[in-house]
């Protein structure tokens, strides 16, 4: 990297720390727009397992850019040490913010809780599961193994975002089980094979219902059960565990990115030369446009908000019990803003975030609804967070794979008054037939009423 | 090869798959027919979709939120649409339907001029140094001067010695080709007649600017005369008198005398329903006899209308069948335009 690129870095790393953030090291590197749409198409990851999705992604991202439609400015990677990606050739100026901007993503990555659970060494994860699927694919066919992914990432969502929290206290079962070997999940069924099942079920004993209780986490469940090769199985436990990975940052994408914005609006703004102003003002109004649900805007303006709330002393019993009208004028100063903020970054995601802080009154000094529009803005505000629920998808649950004791997969959709894609939920369901190898049923709500999908 | 250079490849190679399975449906998409003046044909693609379970509908009011869809958060739900460069398509529905390739005769016209840097300049950019040449009219400086030692070869280019790569203007010859559609409106062509002459006349034009971008399209139109029309009044349906194909033909000769042979590749195209008059079809033929040797292509497509099946069809395969140049078809629905398509191009 460039040695000016180089000094601004350790000064705005040093800055951010003296404002409190603290981050692990963080790796800049100045790529060319090609190689910005190659890793924007990867996730931000050097090497993913092959598949022609990608290289579908990176056509696009590449395109777009030659266009001149639209460039990626910056690409953080969630990692240890993180890597952050600048696009060659933007302005100094551009950089530098980019730069602020990336620490205030490291920050949030190293403490807000959604991210606790995740693996701090994805770089080498991804590497390791593109070697598995190469390894697959040679041993088994480019063409068979293309296939299978094409079904199984149709499943990709079909996972429990809170499975890597869950801590489920040892059943008797497990308890006499051989000690497991920590191992990765493909290797797992070589290094600690599956228990040799019980000889003959015991007179009158009803056998223990399987799944034991309902679960959404359906791409682990098949990993573990359906009747697939081990390299299938494998496959799957990647999907399982990207997926997983991916999943803390699209629920914390408005959080995420209103605290990076507001950390490096806050950094910049005192280094900025006088003749930097206007480039740094256009930025940032391009940044903030209102277009759409963009969540640097609505992220940022939260936060700003919050900060000015708890400065302002608005919050507590005393300022809840105000009428909307009083509760603008009410002050009382307490400077706790700064100290909110962190707590804000600490514990929330976009859905608990946007649930508390996105208040009438806020809405209304940001013109986000007119006087007249105000009734409507709690049904609104109620859509809004159902499409943060659950990153947007429909919570499906696996509730009996021995449906009718006939070995057939039972799964239930969640329904809260938005009907399923039918044509997509109909080819998932092929999909899941096909890699059980038994009949799969999901009770939903079609036309209003409950319904029973089946495939075949 | 980089990973994602794999991936693409991989991409495209089954877009191309699909466009080749889908040649045939893609022969009757009409709305493709809009597109192809541009560069990119942007084909829907159903197959590249990987299908997740979504909600159907959009979610929620827009208010200042952002508006319901959005691709910004969650899961979007459109059609993936697969973008072609022109020519690619064209070559892979041309290979699924294994059309023929078209020939050019002759070298043509001079049309067009490039630059090549083949030749050496005293004056240039410094980009464009030819420092083989420099080096060596330093050495013959060094040479004649006597300043040269071989003991220690040192060279100094001074500035008369420097030597610049410069352009040399090079003619290209360039095949160019006309195309001529006459069509029959003597009665028997309906809306669905018609269709078909549309489609097919138009990837006959499509396929033969693939192989002659400089391509130029006459259209004539014939009952028992013909008349030329400009190309957006040919597919409307008409109704006419009686038939003289002669007439289409005697005209077309006329037309192509300002396309030259020696120059220009010169395709005519004929749509009729085959009904001639009987006196008429000896005439025809000896047009045809006449025009057919300067023609690249004859190509003659009999479409069977609701009143039977014409004789044309029949008295130029008797008497000029075999011949060099001569394409016939035989239209009887959409299902015989892929097999019709390639024998009008001669295939």
């Amino acid at each position: 990297m460039r040695k000016e690129l180089r000094l601004w870095a350790e000064r705005l790393a040093e800055r951010a720390r003296e404002a409190r953030l603290t981050f692990p090291p963080v790796l800049f590197e100045e790529v060319g727009p090609e190689e910005m749409a190659m890793l924007a198409a990867y996730g931000g990851f050097p090497r993913r397992y092959p598949h022609w999705r990608w290289g579908s992604e990176y056509l696009r991202y590449r395109e777009t850019y030659r266009y001149g439609l639209g460039r990626i400015y910056e690409l953080v990677v969630n990692t240890l040490p993180v890597q952050a990606y600048l696009l060659r050739g933007n302005t100094l100026l551009a950089q530098k913010v980019v730069m602020a901007h990336v620490y205030a993503h490291a920050d949030f990555f190293q403490n807000n809780l959604a991210f606790k659970p995740i693996p701090k060494d994805m770089l080498s994860e991804m590497a390791h599961h593109a070697a598995y699927v190469e390894r697959a694919m040679e041993r088994h066919g480019a063409r068979s193994v293309e296939e299978f992914l094409d079904m199984a990432l149709s499943l990709e969502n079909l996972i429990d975002p809170h499975a890597p929290y869950v801590q489920r206290p040892l059943g008797e079962e497990e308890k006499e089980a051989p000690k497991r070997l920590p191992v990765r999940p493909y290797l797992d069924p070589y290094v600690n094979p599956p228990p040799e099942p019980p000889k003959e079920a015991e007179e009158g004993a009803s056998p223990k219902p399987l799944p034991p209780r309902p679960t959404r986490d359906i791409l682990g469940f098949l990993a573990q059960h359906a009747p697939l090769a081990p390299w299938q199985k494998g496959i799957l436990e990647i999907l399982r565990e990207e997926s997983l990975y991916f999943a803390p940052q699209a629920a914390t994408k408005i959080l995420n990115e209103g605290w990076a914005t507001y950390w490096h609006t806050k950094l910049l703004l005192p280094l900025l030369a006088p003749e930097e102003a206007v480039e740094f003002a256009e930025m940032q109004a391009n940044l903030l446009a209102p277009h759409g649900l963009n969540p640097y805007r609505l992220g940022y303006h939260l936060l700003k908000e919050v900060e000015e709330r708890w400065d302002k002393g608005r919050f507590g019993p005393e300022y809840e019990a105000l009428p909307l009208g009083e509760r603008l004028r009410y002050e009382r100063p307490t400077g706790e803003g700064r100290k909110k903020l962190f707590q804000v970054r600490t514990v929330y995601t976009d859905l608990n975030f946007l649930e508390e802080f996105l208040t009438p009154e806020f809405a209304l000094r940001r013109g986000l609804v007119s006087p007249e529009d105000l009734p409507r803005f709690a049904e609104a505000k109620k859509a809004l967070l159902f499409r943060l629920t659950n990153l947007g998808y429909p919570i499906v649950e696996l509730l009996d794979a021995n449906h009718q004791n006939r070995g057939e997969l039972l799964l239930a959709h969640a329904y809260e008054g938005v009907e399923l894609d039918l044509r997509k939920t109909k080819a998932v369901l092929e999909n899941l037939h096909r890699l059980w190898g038994r009949p799969v049923h999901l009770k939903t709500v079609v036309g209003g009423k409950e319904t029973l999908l089946s495939a075949p | 090869m980089r990973p994602i250079e794999r991936d693409l490849l991989r991409f495209k190679e089954i877009v191309r798959g699909e466009v080749k399975k889908r040649a045939r449906e893609f022969l009757t998409r009409e709305e493709l027919f809009g597109q192809v003046e541009g560069r990119l044909v942007s084909i829907p693609l159903p197959q590249l979709e990987i299908p997740k379970i979504v909600h159907g509908e959009p979610l929620g009011e827009g208010l200042g939120l952002g508006g319901p869809g959005e691709e910004a958060l969650g899961p979007g739900g459109h059609i993936p649409v697969a973008e072609l460069e022109l020519e690619e398509f064209l070559d892979l529905v041309g290979e699924a339907l294994r059309l023929p390739r078209l020939r050019p005769k002759g070298e043509g016209e001079v049309t067009e001029e490039a630059f090549r840097h083949t030749t050496i300049a005293r004056k240039g950019p410094r980009g464009l140094r030819h420092v083989r040449r420099t080096l060596k009219e330093s050495l013959k400086r060094a040479l004649q001067s006597g300043e040269y030692r071989p003991e220690d070869p040192l060279l100094v280019p001074e500035r008369e010695d420097l030597r610049y790569k410069a352009p040399r203007r090079k003619p290209i010859p360039h095949a160019q080709a006309v195309v001529l559609f006459a069509l029959d409106v003597s009665g028997s062509m309906r809306e669905e007649e018609l269709r078909l002459v549309k489609t097919l006349s138009f990837w006959i034009t499509l396929w033969i600017k693939r192989h002659f971008p400089r391509l130029e399209r006459r259209y004539l139109l014939h009952d028992a005369e013909a008349w030329e029309v400009p190309e957006e009044e040919f597919f409307k349906a008409r109704e006419g008198g009686g038939t003289r194909i002669s007439s289409a033909l005697l005209l077309a000769e006329e037309i192509l005398k300002a396309y030259p042979e020696a120059f220009y590749n010169r395709y005519l195209y004929h749509f009729s329903d085959g009904e001639n008059w009987q006196g008429d079809t000896p005439l025809a033929l000896e047009a045809l006899k006449r025009l057919l040797p300067t023609l690249a292509l004859y190509g003659y497509a009999q479409v069977q209308g609701p009143y039977g099946r014409g004789h044309f069809l029949d008295d130029l395969q008797e008497n000029l069948g075999g011949q060099e140049g001569l394409a016939t078809a035989e239209v009887r629905g959409r299902e015989d335009l892929p097999a019709a398509l390639r024998r009008l191009l001669g295939g």
